[in-house]
């Protein structure tokens, strides 16, 4: 019997360790293919000149779309920020989805709002609007009141709602930097047939001072929870996506900032009101869709048009997100199953949706049972000290180098942090995710599993402390 | 000690090893580019202080010392130089060039050669501002290189619309494929009215629809009204990507001649046409359009409905009696609705459309 169970807990420990060496292996592959893409984008933005080129007649308006629910502290310097974008022709449509704060008033008393007969052609489904409101003094913005549906629900009001052919979708919290769409729609200019979507960075503006809608001030927040967040956020963004993209494997581009040409998304039927991730399902079904009319097409990663958010600061607050950032995930990769290992869909079946499932899916389960198993070990005697040390040692260096990493990709991109003092705090940070923070986060993700299947469906609202302002 | 310890324990020493040595690198990094910053920012100051003066003395023999006096310093005067020659036009810019090819020339030509991309491109960029036809022959063979450097150096050649660059420039448009078509536009569009008889030539072409779609394109953009004939010859183009621009260029070019083309655009199979049509009747003001724009705002398609709406608006005094005429009737509610809606947003001067 103790022989059976030794075997099996061997058997175990070897298929987590061979399942550690390959999603460290594949972290690696990605940033070093993400320092690869940073250096041919530096190459190529050497000679472009944004402002010459996109005085071009053929560059796209661009809707922009923030739906907003209880965002009344943040909505004011955020629309601001948007109506201070350097672009040719645009339009920012902010979809109050039946905020129970005074977001709607807070907009109407700001920009002088006052309701229009203006009327739209329905070709996605959403909730009813209630009003729409636009301003003489600000006219290139259009607020939409409507029903409270979900994030996915006000994004379709707002596609309906919008005039151009190309749309962004930002959060109704978020800055963007005031080139951020020039730099952005870059790809659909080079190429616009085949470039669907584009995604961009986005940054924590926790502490950082914020003066008229934009980043006046980068600093590292003070809370220690946002400062794990920042590592993250280098990881997954100058990391994760840049890499990605190079293998033509973008599967999420961040609801808070993304640029998609509106044809293909509703030719796809908009977004997935009943999704909880509705970026990455609309990535999703668009990659379905365009590879089922066999039409090939880019989604590619910007690493340097840069959008602005808060990060949330509390324990509750970050669990109630990576929940549902979690469900998301479930929820789009079991809703489109059947392109899993499926070659018809080319890399994205073979390579990316596998690797969003093994990896990020199916990771906080792997980690999980290391722990267990470890805990099994010690009961049971079986565990050899010596290594057991070596080897979370060698996981936490592993992680720390891969956080440098990325803070070194950070650094290409942009200078990520002014004062050198931060870089220091931040590889601090880096050793001390590995101590509990990261064994809550995987807790986190396990029991978003299980909401899952439970039909969870709560959003995981987060209370807003707003932008610090800069005199 | 067991082999999987030994491995271990290398690994962690090798992996200690290694982000040890990476935090040095981001630290060092740091220091020295910092330090970098404040020598820069301070030799490009009195880079700059010197330029101004020159561009202000316009002497030549100032700006000879200029170039003399900071040649060593070549990557701030060229950081300098490439900052002023993009907003400094006239016999300023002649300064410049002098300080150019006194100081920086020379590393110029030997960085259009180099292997490195950026530094070609840097080195291009600068012969971009300070183009000297002299150095056309040199530039023509650059264009076999990869897409973005031929680019850069179409856009140089641009800037000496000679008869022979320009047949430079159509040959690489002819030539080229993919992304970079995009990017003729620009460079075409800069070369103005002088580019007719190329592009009339062009427009007669078997080329492919993106090409064509963006010469026609360039037709209203320019404008090129003597094309307009031209023009209309494409309006029954089996691509309907065609039709729509030809219909978008008609409403640009605004000859009179053309509303009955318009016209029949705005019967179109495809209703991207029909919507693009009747935009430019609007724009056309004309009032033989009238009754295309009133029928129009009862097409079933949204846009449609949307560009005759707006269009009766532009017309004015006529155009307002008839939107208003179909916001009174109860018939087609969509119409109505439409027509309210234009009439409400007159209410607000220059809504962007």
């Amino acid at each position: 019997m103790s022989d059976v169970l030794h075997a099996i807990l061997h058997s175990v420990n070897i298929v987590i360790l061979i399942y550690f060496f390959l999603i460290n292996a594949f972290y690696l592959l990605f940033t070093v293919l993400s320092l690869f893409g940073l250096f041919r984008h530096r190459e190529l933005t050497t000679y472009i000149s944004f402002k010459e080129i996109f005085r071009l007649p053929l560059v796209k308006p661009i809707s922009i779309i923030a739906p907003a629910h209880n965002e009344e502290k943040t909505i004011i310097e955020s629309v601001n920020s948007l109506l201070a974008l350097e672009y040719p022709v645009f339009e920012v449509i902010v979809v109050n989805d039946g905020s129970t704060d005074q977001t709607l008033g807070a907009l109407i008393r700001s920009f002088q709002l006052e309701k229009s007969r203006r009327v739209f052609r329905k070709v996605v489904d959403h909730k009813p609007v209630k009003g729409i409101y636009t301003s003489p003094s600000h006219p290139k913005l259009v607020v939409v009141d409507k029903v409270n549906g979900k994030k996915a629900d006000a994004m379709n009001a707002g596609l309906n709602i919008s005039r151009y052919p190309l749309f962004c979708a930002v959060d109704g919290d978020s800055l963007l930097e005031k080139d951020a769409l020039l730099k952005m729609v870059r790809p659909f200019l080079e190429d616009p047939e085949k470039t669907v979507a584009a995604g961009g960075v986005i940054r924590l503006s926790n502490c950082c001072m914020v003066k008229c809608g934009q980043v006046q001030e980068v600093r590292l927040p003070c809370n220690a929870l946002a400062r794990f967040q920042i590592l993250e956020y280098f990881r997954a963004f100058l990391g994760g996506r840049i890499g990605m993209s190079m293998l033509k494997s973008v599967l999420i581009v961040s609801g808070a900032f993304g640029l998609f040409r509106k044809d293909i998304a509703l030719q796809c039927g908009g977004y997935r009101v009943e999704s909880i991730g509705e970026d990455m399902d609309l990535i999703v079904r668009m990659r379905r869709h365009l590879h089922n009319m066999k039409r090939p097409f880019e989604i590619r990663f910007i690493p340097d048009p840069i959008c602005w958010t808060e990060a949330p600061e509390t324990l509750k607050c970050l669990a109630r997100q990576r929940n549902r950032w979690h469900r998301g995930l479930l929820d789009t990769l079991l809703h489109n199953k059947s392109m899993l290992f499926n070659p018809r869909y080319g890399i994205t079946g073979l390579f990316a949706m596998p690797f969003y499932f093994v990896f990020e899916m199916l990771g906080p389960f792997i980690e999980l049972l290391g722990y267990i198993m470890f805990a099994a070990c010690i009961t049971l005697g079986l565990v050899n000290y010596p290594f057991a040390v070596l080897f979370f040692l060698v996981a936490v260096v592993l992680g720390t180098l891969l956080s440098l990493l990325s803070i070194l990709l950070g650094e290409y991109s942009s200078e990520c942090y002014p004062r050198r003092q931060d870089i220091l705090i931040l590889t601090l940070f880096s050793l001390l995710e590995n101590i509990l923070y990261r064994q809550w986060l995987t807790l986190v993700r396990v029991l978003a599993f299980f909401d899952f299947y439970r039909g969870k469906e709560e959003w995981g609202a987060m209370q807003k402390k707003g932008f610090a302002q800069a005199r | 000690m067991s082999p999987s310890l030994i491995i271990t324990a290398y690994s962690l020493l090798f992996l200690l090893l290694f982000s040890v040595s990476l935090f040095v690198f981001i630290i060092v990094r740091r220091l020295v580019l910092e330090q970098r910053k404040v020598q820069f920012d301070r030799l490009y100051k009195q880079i700059e202080k010197d330029i101004l003066e020159a561009i202000s003395l316009l002497d030549p023999d100032f700006s000879l010392g200029v170039a003399r006096k900071y040649g060593r310093h070549r990557a701030v005067l060229t950081r300098v130089l490439l900052d002023f020659g993009d907003i400094i036009v006239g016999e300023g810019r002649d300064q410049l060039r002098i300080i150019f090819n006194q100081a920086i020339r020379g590393r110029c030509l030997r960085g259009v050669a180099s292997r490195r991309t950026t530094k070609r491109l840097q080195s291009i960029r600068l012969f971009i501002i300070f183009f000297d036809p002299v150095d056309s022959a040199f530039l023509f063979r650059l264009l076999d290189d990869k897409p973005i450097i031929k680019l850069a150096v179409i856009n140089a050649l641009a800037r000496i619309p000679s008869p022979e660059t320009m047949r430079q420039i159509f040959k690489a448009f002819e030539e080229d494929t993919g992304f970079t078509v995009q990017a003729y536009f620009n460079i075409i569009f800069g070369l103005g009215s002088r580019t007719e008889p190329l592009v009339k030539a062009f427009l007669n072409k078997p080329l492919p629809v993106d090409k064509l779609g963006l010469l026609v394109e360039l037709v209203g953009a320019i404008p090129l009204q003597t094309l307009y004939e031209d023009v209309v010859a494409l309006a029954g183009h089996p691509d309907k990507e065609i039709r729509i621009r030809v219909a978008r260029t008609l409403g640009k070019l605004l000859i009179p001649k053309t509303v009955d083309t318009l016209i029949a655009l705005s019967s179109d199979g495809a209703w991207e046409v029909k919507a693009q049509a009747v935009k430019s009747l609007g724009r056309m003001k004309n009032l033989k359009t009238l009754d295309v724009l009133e029928r129009s705002l009862f097409s079933p398609f949204w846009y449609v409905r949307y560009n005759a709406g707006y269009g009766l608006a532009e017309i004015g005094e006529e155009g307002v009696r008839r939107l208003k005429e179909v916001a009174g009737q109860e018939e087609d509610r969509y119409a109505r609705d439409m027509s309210v809606m234009v009439l409400n947003d007159m209410i607000f001067p220059g809504e962007a459309a």
